[in-house]
Parts: structure tokens; sequence; C-alpha cells
């Protein structure tokens, strides 16, 4: 943060001569180097010889290390006065909520001694399901970034002035009274009615007063189409855990689209076999990138970014043949062949289906709409009753404002939660037309690009440090209550919650927590029936942190809810769905179509896109997230241009094949802005096309970039342009010059593909529903009595397990790879950020990571065929199909083998194996050979190369910051130089969960203990248990789960854990891929699955 | 000898005073003593047995005071109930105290009997100036360090053997003088030295040999104590000073306080916890005067951090936190868990912290190292296993497995369970 300016002293503030030329000289005084070196004499002289050093030598080395012996003295200082609620060593747990404009899910906060240190899944609540994304998880980090202000600041000049609320106050009052022009709050989605109260008294003090919503990542045109359609501007909840079968046509639901987490959790409800369940969904996804979506999705079908429009008219065309229709004008694809075949599988699912687009395209929305309609989804598939509000941004509301703002006529701006200077695109010019303005002052909680342009900023409390309440979907509420009191408290500095600032403004001086338990009384109260009072309910509430208020009481209190309206249009009253559906009959979509169809593609198209870690880089300062490898290139990092391999070896640009780490450079220009960033081939990505991942190049995001050198990637947000009044994430043509210029990306994993073996096992759903355990074959093994099974050869006796047995089964048909895992785990176990350097030295210490792979062209089968050797074959089998590879992705963390070879080769037993089936790896006794990483077959271990909590080169390790040290987990041990670490299986954890239930006097069961991953698993895609308990899911699903593994079972080693084939709903098995699959096996196996 | 002697002599007084006590309570054998536990764990927090008052009064001549024992029962039992009844004696002792007694509606009658029996029938201690446990530490200071004993023994042999050389040089000279050999040159005690280890190379090799190994097998045993802030073989001790001069056995010992009341988490926390200045200041309101002068003044501390002004009887100062200097010091890397080992475990706070109630000082008996931990690991059976649903398997496999050895040796010990792995104190 260079706004910022700290002096030494008084001399420098006047910066006097003196004292620039007393700065100027590094040493206070002259140091007589020359003297003492020019003097010949000086080893006669001097009196010190050979003999005196090495006596000084060994003396200070004695006397330092006989005072290390010394132990040291430890203070304990407890409270003089203890909060009532903390018993130190003991957790608090506190429902809360997270919500930053653009994700949402509600939370429990585990504290311990008055700090969070862990956010999970609330498990009551309806809409997230108990589940969490990457971000979620890492946000608890956010909260001890030392980025953040420590209090109001105003600006003269171009320095920041540290003030006090008062003259804030005062000051402030006083210039928006007396504003010219009007004064805007400008703000993403707020779903807090309490908040849009607050706003609504702001406007009634000063009645020149507008409220605008800006997303970076807008749906604008989403709900602008469902005005044509419903005659509401509205974003439905979508229920994909009804849907039989799902087309995404450029959507991410999973990872970014929306609701990510509530989809996550919904979609993998459809998606799990097993015993009694042998039905799955169907997913087809017509997409540019390779998402994280895509990459799950049974058929995927790579399409430009020019055609997405196209894909949803023809799929209309081809529902409309199917159920009866009048078709719409349309122009031939590529792969309208793919279009037919799902769109015969949507209509075999009337009402079961879904189609949805992430297009931000009002007229591809209407046509996506009327495909649904067309399909009778809507008021089963899709609730446009229940409406969900957590995107409310208006492109065509924001575009006016920078209007406004540019001609002079806005007299104030007060931005909140928002930053369109580094967001907005650069054809609107956000910043130019924000100087014009008189007044304006920034809720942010940090000098942030916006903010740094701002006179004033009123920093925010955090979300974990504040009241405030949410309405996520119609009839849902929840709460946020403070973990922590404020970091940055002080009487009349420090952080004031923006809602408490904006009422202080509007002449209200009561607490923010009074005003909402007010509007809670008059509003959200009288929509439920289960409590009689409203004390009885608001605690309730806020112990559960999520609550469903009675549908249909909204009706009966109308009057409640038409007051409502008037503020907090967050309660709209939806027409019967009945008279809402006919209306889409009367919406002419050929208009819609023919706009569509005119659009003309490029050579080379651009596809913005989101990160599963960074988002919309609102946590750009977080160092988890930005460490976090994005689920499919595994790159950490960075941002950069995603390419089709085809496309580039055209091009002649590196393709990183086998291990390279070297990318070329390009400038890319689109819509007039050119970028210089290194590009990666992606395999699945279509011709034609490139993605960059906006939410990266922050400079002013906080002191990572300070502390890693450089600014992480770079913005791609000005690409961004209006198109028909709403914002298009891409460009229909963009131009590639090579650099020529080479630089490293830091990738975790650069090995691409399985290489012929079954470490992933994989079959289709008709061939599981013919045999349950098809693509899982038992690894056999040649030996003197004959073939027999790897697993029932062992060196080695059994091990004895009287008491626990622990066991870990995964799901590879619910993981979707979000990575939500791996920063749950971070969090938990004190996991060291190592930065990018380290990263490419594959030196990161993640204890989870999630492995992806790609399929390849070449297999064993191919190269009978073709008669290729050996080595060719296993070169070629490295690579991975360029044109559209089915993904899998495999959790990955040590596999904690009942035999393992880590163990053996131990010279200290620093790992050894627990009774109850752990490898437990002692710190403190390990010396740090490597061997054991090396004899492992996972390659899990993690070597801890240096002191990454003191070493000045990693002071981005949040370890290194007083407050960053705040975050770690007291009950695990922050590892040192030399050491190996690895996942634990949350020891921690377990031994906390048995000792509960000794406590209590009671057998364990299930819920007693869940790792970190498990719980923070928004498709309950883990399961942990014993193994010795029969009622455990564990034992239940090893017992009688045909599709349950062991990798690398052929080694004898007898891994814990286990994992469950991964069944996809596509036609083709897996072996045939596209080279042998015919048509007639697809007809029968098709018929099969849906019979 | 004298040791010896003193113990049975010990033994000997013991037996006789239990066999009178038990003679002596054999009309009320078991209610007095339940009614003691009874007492220390409900009431001894608020009332003494003496005259002085606590928090509530002092409970020296209370079966005079009150009307009868019917009453006192009904008073301890509820007395809120018993003042909104109306009651002329509640209502009037109720203006004792600006707090109310607590109610002990879940006791049952039979141990508020039991309380009172104990209150009846309480004799006050008789002061033991010299209590036994300084007697024994006197004289054990006094037999003095072997070192320095060594070290004594060996400067008196140089003194002796230089002497001796003197002598044996004037000897010799004059036996040269008789004989006419010219006058022996004096040799330095070095040199002399330096010469006969010339002459005598396998002695001198095999002495230096054993100096070296035994500085050497020192070093390593002092290694060993690297770290450790006390080694009761060693007779290391660690008693750091503190802030506040806090007698434990004011508290634990004579005034009987349970350990729990101070030290409230050992049940349900990993840590036990250090008293918070609030915790003090329940019964210290009211005890302001300490045994002793010195006393006063460590009482006028806690206020000091409390922020109370006694005067004004009113929280009115800053409060100030009290640095306690740390004396059970367990490394970062292990974790130990007070509510494993007290409340599951059902182990004593004495087992690893000493008898307290005898410490005015805290101080650290045990030396808190791992093969400490392994022994007692490798020692104790788990309590309550048998009854305790969650062993139960456990308890079954372990039973069949053991089922051949003789009874005496069949015991489940912690290290039986996998109480020693490395993994289940090092994460």
């Amino acid at each position: 943060m260079a706004t910022k300016k700290y002096w030494k002293g008084l001399e420098e503030l006047n910066n006097s001569p003196e004292f620039v030329q007393s700065a100027n000289n590094e040493f206070a005084e002259q140091v007589p180097v020359e003297k003492f070196l020019g003097d010949n004499n000086l080893a006669e002289n001097s009196g010190t010889n050979r003999r005196d050093f090495l006596k000084f030598l060994g003396f200070s080395v004695t006397a330092a290390s006989l005072a290390a012996c010394e132990t040291p003295v430890n203070k304990a200082i407890p409270y003089v006065v203890k909060p009532e609620e903390i018993t130190p060593g003991v957790a608090n747990w506190y429902a809360s909520t997270f919500h930053d404009g653009y994700d949402y899910a509600s939370i429990i906060v585990k504290t311990r001694e008055g700090r969070p240190i862990k956010i999970e899944g609330n498990e009551f609540s309806k809409v997230t399901m108990g589940g969490t994304s990457a971000r979620v998880q890492a946000s608890i980090l956010s909260l001890y970034d030392s980025s953040r202000l420590t209090g109001p600041v105003t600006k003269s000049g171009d320095t920041w002035n540290a003030s006090t609320w008062t003259n804030i106050d005062k000051e402030i009052g006083g210039k928006l009274a007396a504003a010219k022009g009007g004064i805007r709050i400008l703000t993403s989605t707020i779903i807090s009615p309490s908040t849009k109260a607050v706003i609504a008294d702001f406007a009634a003090k000063y009645p020149n007063t507008k409220h605008v919503t800006y997303d970076a990542i807008s749906y604008s045109g989403m709900a602008k189409a469902n005005a044509q359609s419903f005659g509401q501007e509205i974003i439905p909840s979508y229920h994909f855990n009804r849907a039989e079968v799902i087309v995404g046509i450029g959507a991410d639901f999973l990872a970014n689209w929306l609701s990510p987490i509530e989809y996550a959790n919904q979609y993998s409800k459809t998606r799990k076999v097993g015993k009694g369940k042998n039905k799955m969904s169907k997913h087809i996804q017509f997409e540019s990138n390779l998402s994280l979506t895509g990459a799950n999705a049974d058929e995927r079908v790579p399409v430009k970014v020019s055609e997405q429009g196209k894909v949803a008219v023809n799929l209309y065309n081809a529902v409309a043949r199917i159920v009866g229709g009048s078709s719409l004008p349309s122009s031939s694809l590529a792969c309208d062949g793919e279009i037919a075949k799902a769109a015969k599988h949507l209509s075999e699912y009337k009402g079961k289906s879904l189609v949805i687009s992430g297009s931000n395209d009002m007229n591809v929305q209407m046509v996506v709409n009327g495909i649904n309609q067309m399909l009778d989804n809507y008021g089963k598939t899709i609730d446009i009753e229940n409406p969900s509000y957590t995107h409310q941004g208006d492109d065509v509301a924001f575009a006016d404002l920078v209007a406004e703002m540019a001609s002079g006529k806005v007299g104030a701006v007060i931005t909140y939660n928002t930053n369109p200077v580094y967001t907005s695109p650069a054809s609107l010019k956000f910043a130019e037309a924000y100087n014009k303005v008189g007044l304006r002052i920034s809720f942010a909680d940090r000098a942030d690009e916006t903010a740094s342009m701002a006179q004033y900023i009123c920093p925010d409390h955090h979300y974990l440090e504040s009241w405030n309440d949410y309405n996520p979907k119609k009839a849902h509420y929840s709460l946020s209550q403070p973990t922590i009191t404020p970091l940055f408290a002080a009487q009349n500095s420090g952080t004031r919650q923006a809602q408490e600032t904006l009422m202080v403004w509007s002449g209200n001086n009561a607490d923010y927590h009074t005003y909402i338990q007010k509007v809670w009384t008059e509003r959200v109260y009288p929509m439920q029936g289960k409590y009689m009072n409203f004390t009885e309910f608001w605690n309730n509430s806020l112990h559960d942190g999520a609550i469903e208020v009675g549908k249909g009481r909204e009706v009966a209190e109308m009057a409640v809810v038409d007051s409502a309206k008037v503020v907090a249009p967050v309660v709209v009253k939806v027409e019967a769905k009945q008279e809402a559906a006919p209306a889409v009959a009367k919406v002419d979509l050929s208009s819609a179509a023919t706009t569509i169809n005119s659009i003309k593609g490029g050579t080379i198209e651009l596809a913005l896109y989101e990160k599963v870690a960074i988002g919309n880089g609102n946590q750009g300062n977080n160092p988890w997230l930005q460490e976090l490898p994005d689920p499919i290139s595994k790159i950490t990092w960075d941002n950069y241009i995603t390419m089709s391999p085809e496309d580039m070896k055209e091009a002649g640009y590196k393709l990183m094949e086998r291990q390279d780490r070297e990318s070329s450079v390009l400038n890319i220009t689109a819509n007039g802005i050119t970028l210089k960033l290194p590009v990666v081939p992606q395999p699945g990505q279509a011709r034609g096309t490139v993605g960059i991942a906006v939410g990266y190049g922050r400079d002013k995001a906080g002191k990572l970039s300070e502390r890693t050198g450089s600014v992480v990637g770079q913005n791609a947000y000005p690409f961004v342009q209006m198109m028909n009044g709403t914002m298009a994430y891409g460009s229909l043509s963009a131009t590639l010059e090579n650099t020529n210029e080479i630089t490293e990306l830091a990738g975790t994993q650069i090995h691409h593909t399985m290489m012929g073996r079954e470490i992933v096992k994989e079959t289709i759903l008709s061939e599981y529903q013919k045999n349950p355990k098809s693509g899982n074959h038992d690894e056999m093994l040649v030996t003197h009595a004959g073939v027999v099974k790897a697993a029932d050869i062992d060196l080695w006796n059994e091990h004895e397990r009287l008491g626990h047995k622990w066991g870990m089964t995964i799901d590879l048909n619910s993981c979707i790879g979000c990575g939500a895992c791996v920063v749950s785990c971070t969090a938990e176990n004190n996991v060291a950020v190592v930065g990018k350097d380290q990263v490419m030295k594959t030196r990161e210490m993640h204890w989870l990571r999630i492995d992806r792979y790609y399929s390849s062209d070449m297999t064993k089968d191919v190269a009978k065929e073709t008669g290729e050797g050996a080595i060719q074959m296993y070169l070629d089998m490295e690579n991975p199909s360029t044109e559209n590879p089915k993904v899998v992705f495999q959790p990955m963390m040590c596999q904690h083998c009942n035999h393992a070879p880590c163990e053996t080769v131990c010279p200290v037993i620093a790992t050894n194996h627990s009774s109850d089936g752990l490898n437990a790896m002692a710190y403190n006794r390990c010396v740090g050979t490597r061997y054991c990483a090396n004899n492992c077959p996972f390659k899990v271990r993690r070597f801890n190369w240096f002191n990454y909590n003191e070493n000045p080169d990693y002071t981005f390790n949040p370890t290194q910051d007083d407050l960053g040290r705040m975050v770690l987990n007291p009950d695990v041990v922050v590892r040192s130089r030399g050491v190996m670490e690895k996942c634990s299986m949350c020891i921690q954890r377990i031994q906390g969960g048995k000792l509960e239930a000794k406590k209590e006097e009671r057998k364990l069961v299930d819920s007693d203990i869940k790792t970190a991953c498990q719980q923070s698993c928004p498709t309950n895609a883990i399961w942990f248990g014993d193994l010795n308990d029969e009622n455990s899911a564990v034992t239940i699903l090893r017992k009688e789960d045909e599709r349950n593994y062991f990798i690398l079972e052929e080694l004898g080693i007898k891994p814990t854990v286990s994992y469950l084939t991964k069944v996809r709903n596509a036609e083709h098995s897996i072996e045939e891929g596209k080279h042998t699959g015919g048509h007639g096996h697809e007809e029968k196996s098709d018929k099969k699955e849906h019979a | 000898m004298d040791t010896i002697c003193k113990q049975s002599k010990k033994h000997f007084l013991a037996f006789f005073s239990l066999l009178f006590l038990s003679f002596f309570l054999s009309i009320n054998p078991v209610f007095a003593q339940d009614g003691e536990k009874i007492f220390k764990e409900n009431c001894a927090v608020c009332h003494s047995m003496g005259k002085e008052t606590v928090t509530g009064p002092g409970l020296e001549g209370v079966m005079k005071r009150v009307p009868n024992e019917e009453w006192l029962l009904k008073w301890i039992k509820n007395n809120d109930a018993l003042i909104k009844s109306g009651d002329a004696y509640a209502v009037k002792i109720s203006a004792f105290a600006a707090s109310q007694m607590t109610t002990f509606t879940s006791l049952p009658d039979a141990d508020i009997k039991a309380v009172i029996e104990y209150i009846k029938t309480y004799k006050p201690p008789v002061k033991v100036v010299n209590n036994t446990g300084g007697g024994a530490g006197a004289p054990a200071e006094e037999e003095g360090n072997p070192l320095t004993l060594l070290i004594g023994i060996i400067a008196f042999l140089i003194i002796i053997v230089a002497v001796l050389r003197g002598v044996r040089h004037s000897l010799k000279n004059l036996q040269n003088e008789k004989t006419g050999i010219p006058e022996e040159e004096k040799v330095g005690a070095w040199t002399e030295f330096r010469n006969w280890m010339r002459s005598n190379k396998t002695t001198t090799g095999v002495v230096i040999l054993f100096i070296v190994g035994g500085l050497m097998s020192a070093g390593w045993y002092a290694m060993k104590d690297i770290g450790v802030y006390a080694n009761p073989e060693t007779k290391l001790e660690y008693q750091p000073e503190q802030p506040i001069a806090f007698s434990h056995k004011i508290h634990a010992g004579d005034n009987a306080v349970n350990c729990q009341y101070c030290h409230s988490g050992v049940e349900r926390s990993k840590t036990a916890g250090i008293p918070t200045v609030n915790v003090c200041m329940n019964c210290h309101r009211g005890i302001s005067k300490g045994q002793s002068d010195a006393g006063t003044a460590e009482i006028a501390k806690i206020y000091d951090a409390a922020g109370w002004d006694p005067v004004a009887a009113k929280y009115s100062k800053p409060q100030k936190p009290i640095q306690w200097v740390k004396v059970h010091n367990l490394q970062d890397f292990v974790f130990f868990s007070h509510q494993q080992h007290v409340k599951v475990g059902k182990q004593e706070c004495a087992t690893c912290h000493g008898d307290l109630t005898t410490m005015t000082t805290a101080k650290q008996v045990q030396p808190l190292t791992m093969a400490w931990c392994i022994d007692c690991h490798r020692a104790t059976e788990v309590p309550g296993m048998k009854d305790n649903p969650y062993y139960e398997s456990l308890h079954k496999k372990l039973a069949e497995k053991f089922k051949d050895l003789p009874r005496d040796q069949r015991k489940f010990t912690v290290d039986k369970m996998g109480g020693i792995e490395c993994g289940k104190c090092h994460y």
C-alpha cells in the first residue's frame, strides 16, 4: 500500500537538508574500512592472533550452546474477568453467513479463545445444505489481513491521513447536505433486508439519493429476459436435484454460476449411484473453455463463443420438432448432431429436465426460457415463485450512472462492497467519470483500486465482526453475527460497520443489531408461525443461522409484504404460475433468434471466465486462494491465456509438453485492450477460442503483491464490453501476437494422463447397470501358484485392530474437483503457503491435492492396432487428447497404507503405524532424510524445505504476519524446516471425537468425527468412519458397493483410503472411446438406460 | 536407620489414630465422612468452620444460632423458599449479605443431613508448627551435596600429597646430605608428574580413557535434562517465584478448597486453566486479611489486578492481568488433555502435580518427560473401562486376547490400546 506514509520522525516530515544528507548515508558514522584495510601492521599490532580467535570462537560456541540448554520461563496470563462462554482450550461454534456480494453460504464458525479459526458449512441451511466452497473456506484468512485499514482515513493531496469518526461524520455530513447533484450509493448485490432499509432511511434523509446495484459478474441479461418472459425482473431458483437431464450452455454452475454451492449439492444428489439406485442424471455441456462443470459432464461439446447463442436456438428448434412447436430462424452448426441428441434426451424427460445458459445476453436467455417452457420445466426444476436474490446487478443502471457521473451531474458517490475501477469494462471509462464526482466516499476495508481514488475511506468491519441479515432466496433468511470483537476496535477510530455509518449519516444513532431486530420484528417474524414471541424466534434463528419461513404465509400477510416491497424489494410478490406460463408464449422469440443468428464469429474469440479459487477477485489478497491450483489447468499464482493445443501448434507457441513449464508470452488484443499473458495449452478448449480468467492483476488488493514481489496475473476485466445494454464477458474477435518471450508457470500437476494405468477407475452407466463391478477389475498377479488376486498376496502379517480401524472412502462420482477440501485442509492443519517459485520446484505443501487426469488418444489397444513401439506408445500416452478429452478428478492424500512403504524406510521411526490404522508422523522425531517421500507411491508426503514461518523470503505466508498468525489451529503443530509432513487424517479431530464419546460414556458414531475435507465437501463425496463398527457408513459402503477399490492395490500396500469407481452416463464405453464406439451400440445402451 | 524408625513410628501413630477415630466415629460412621466431602465440594467455598466470614457467615456455633436442625435442613435445601414462606429467622438472616445463598435443591436430604452432622461434630485441627513435610525436608538439605564432599576430599588429598612431597623431598635431601650426594634439585610438581606419566604410559592411557569416558557419559545424561524443568531423580526442581505469593497450602490444604473450584476447565478442556481474577474475587471480596501482614499485602495485589477498591467496595480502578509464571511446561509439539486424564482416566491431580495441599508455592514434582508419560501409560489400567459403553467391544477383544494370562497380569493398561503411539500425543 503505497498510499500510506509513515515518518520516522519530525525530521523526515520537515525534510530538512541535514536530514536528507544523513538519510542518504547508509551508516550513521563513517566506518573506517579503508584505514583498517590499509594498515599493513594491523596483524602485528592488534594483539589478536589466530589462536586467540579460535579461543574466542570456541568460547562463544560453548556459551551459546550452554545458553540454549536453559529452559525458558513461560508466562501464563489469565483473563481478569473471563467471558462466560469461553473456556480456554474449548472451541465455540457460531452460526453465521458468508456473503460478499457474489457468493453466498450459510456457515458455522469455529472460534478458539475468542478468535475464529475455521469455517464449516451450516447443515441447517436449506440453500447451501452444509456445503462450502474454496472461497468461503478461505474467507477466514481475509479477517486477519493486515492490509485492512485500521480506521477511517481522508485524503489530502496524495496522502492519506488518519481521522476519527467524529470528524469524518461531521465533515461528510456537511458535504452530503451541500452536495450539488444527486447522491449515488453504488453497491454490489445486497441481499440484506436491513441494509436495504438502512439505505432507504438514508435516501429519506437525502431525497436526491439513488441506489445502483452493480455486479462485477453480472446476470442482468437473465433478469431482463425473465422480465420479458414473465413480467418480472427476477432470477429463478433452480432445482438440479429434480432434473434427470441437464443441458448447460456455457454455464459453469458447479463452480461459479449463480449459486454454485447449492447447485453442486443438488447436482451430486442426481449423480450418486449405489445399492438400490442405479440411475443417474445425464449432463450435456456446450462450452468454449473447459470449465469445472464441463469436466464433470457426461457429454461435452466444445463450441465457439459466437456459437453459444446459436446452440440455444438450434436446441430450441430441435426440441420444438419433437414436442411440437413453431421453430425459430436458425443457422446450421457443426454440433447439430449433438444438439439433436440433447433435444431427444430432454424431450424424454419433460418436466424433469433443465436447460441453462451462462450468457448475459438477454436474447439467449429468452430462447433458453422458451426451451424450458416447452419442456414444461417451470414449477418443477425451475422455480420462479421463489426467486433467488443473490445477483441483482443492473448493467443498464450502472452504465447510466457512469454517464451521469461523467457529465458531472453527480454530487456524491458512496461505494460499498464494490470495486468498479478494477472490475468495470474499459469502454465505460469508470475511473475518469468517478474523478468528476465532487464527493467520493468508500466503505472498502482497504484502499483498493476504487477506494484509493476516493476522498474518504470509512472502512467496514469484516463480515466475521459484523451483524447482518440475508435473504438469498425468497422465504430463506439467515443471520451473521460477530464471532470476534472487531480487530481494529477503538472508541473513535477503528473500523465501523458500513450500515452503522450510513445510519449515523442519516441521523440514526442506534446500533445496527437493534436495527436488524426491528426489521425482523416487522417483516420476517410475521412470516413464520413456529414461535410465539419474537425473542424466541430471534434466538432460534441466530442459533440455527439459517431459517426458512413458512411458505404461503406471505400471501396471508400481504400488508407486511407490501411494506417490505417499498424499501426492500427482496420479497417480491409473484404472480401465480398459471398466469406466468402463457406469458412466455406472447414473447416473440424469432426476433431474439434473428439477433443471435446475426452474431458473427472471428478467427480467435475470447471467453472470460472465473477461476474456482479467485472468483471475481474479491479475495485477491488471500494467499490460500492464490496457491490453490486451478482444478483444470492445475496452475497456481497466475492467470493466462488458455488455448487449444492444436491451435497453438499451428501458431508455433510452446506447448508445455512432457512436464515442460515454459510457455510463450503473447500480446492479446480484444475490444481495444491489450494484455501480455502467457499461453497455456488447454485440451478441450474449443478451436478458435481462448480463455482468460478475471479476478487477477489486482495491484491494490493489499500487501500480498508486495510480499511476493509482483502483482499476481493481469486484470482481464477491461475486456468486458457492453452489448445490447448488458455486459458480455468475452470478445468475438481477438488477435494474438507472439512476443517471443518465455515465462514459466507454477503448475502442481505436470503429468496429465494416467499412462494406461487404472488409477481412476471408470465405467459408463449402461455397463454399471449390467454389472455393478464394471470398470473395477481386480488386479491379478501371476505367481507360482497361478494367477491370484493382488489383494490376496501379502508379505506381512495382518495388523491387529482391536479398537478402532479408521477408513475413508471417496466417491469419484460425487467429487466435482472444486477444491473446497484443499483450502479446508490448509486452514485446519496450518499448512504453509510456499509461493510461486517453490511450487515451480514442486515444493507445494498441500496435504490434500486433487489430481486431474485427461484421457489420451493413445491407449494400449490403439498401439496394438497401429503397431506402435512401446517407447513411442508411452511417449504418446503422456499427451492428453487435444480436442475433447474426458476429465476425471481424484482427491489424493496420504492413503494411510496398512503396509506402508514409507514406514519401512524411515531410519528414525518418525513415521509409524498406529493401532487404529493411521500412518502417524512424529515431526519432532523426523530428521529429514526424505526417504519416506521417495518411497511413497502416491507422492503425498511434503517436505519443509524452508522455515516458511520465519524465513524472510516467505513473508506472504500467513504465519509471518502478526494478524495472520491468529488463524492458526492451536491443536496442530506448525512444522519447521527439515521436517516431512502429510495428511494426518485430521488426527486432532479423531482424538477430539473419541474423547467426547468417552466422556459421554457412549459408543462412537460416525457424526463424532468428520475430517476437514469431509466436512467442507459440498457434494458429500467423502466418508470417514470406523471400519470395525458395523453400522458406520464406510463399513456399509465397502461391503455393499461393488465400485469400491484401492489405488495401486497390486503393490500390496493395503491402503486405508478407498475410492468408488466413477460412473459416467455416457454413450461410449471408456475403452472404446471414440475410436471404436459405433452408433448401434449407442442406441442399445441408450434405451437400457432410460427403460 | 533414623528415618526408618521415624517412618514406622509414623505408621504406628497413624494406625492408632485411625483406630481411635473409627471408634469415635462409630456412632455415625458413614455420615460425617460423606458430610466432609459434600461440605468441601459445596459449602467450603463460602463458609469457613471458624468465626470469620468468607462470603457467607462462619459456621462456628451455628447449631446454637439456628432454631433447630430441621430448619437448617430446609434453609440449606432452598433458602429462597424459606425466606419467601415468611419464616422469621430466615427473613432476619437474609439481610446478611447482598448476594443470596445458593440453593441446593438437587442435593438429597441425606446428604444435607450428613453435612449438618459434619458441622456438628467438627473439631478444629490442632495446629502443628513444624509439619512433617518441612521437618523431613530440612535435614535432607543439611546432608550436603555429594559433589561438594567429593571436591573437598580431593582437595584434602591434594594438600596431603603436596605436603608429603615436600616432606619426602626434605627427607631425601637430608639423606643425600648425609651420604654426600649433591642436593637433589627441586623439581616442580608438574614436571615430576609429567615425568611420571612418561614412564607409566599404560596407566596414564587407561586413566585418561576413564576420565574421557566419564565426562562423555556425564554429558550424555546432562543432555537428557535439556528442556526439562524438573527431574526428581537428579534433584532438579522447578519452583519459580510468582508475582503473587499464592499459597496452595492455605487454599487447597488448610481451607480445603476443591481444586476444580479454581481450575475449572480440568474436566471440560484440555487445559485445567489458571483461575481468572474474578474467581479469586469470589472469596477475596470478603477475605481481605491474610494470616500475616505479608499475606494481607498479597491479597491487596489481587485487588490491584481486579481494579477493586476495598475501601469503597467497588470495582473502580483499571484492571491489570496477573502474569503468572507457568510451572508445568509442556512443549508445543505435545498435545496433552486434562479432561482425557481427569474426566475419562479418573486420575487424581496429585498424581502429576504432587500434593499441593502441602505446597506453599507450586513446584513441579514430576519430570514431565516422555519417558515418564510412557511409564505411567504402561502401568495404569484404564479405569471404568468395563462400564463405559465406549470401550465395550475393545474390552471384549482385549479380554479374549489375554484370557490365557494369569489373572494378575491381565491388566488392560493404556498402552494395550495404543496409548503409547506417537500419533496419540504428537500431531
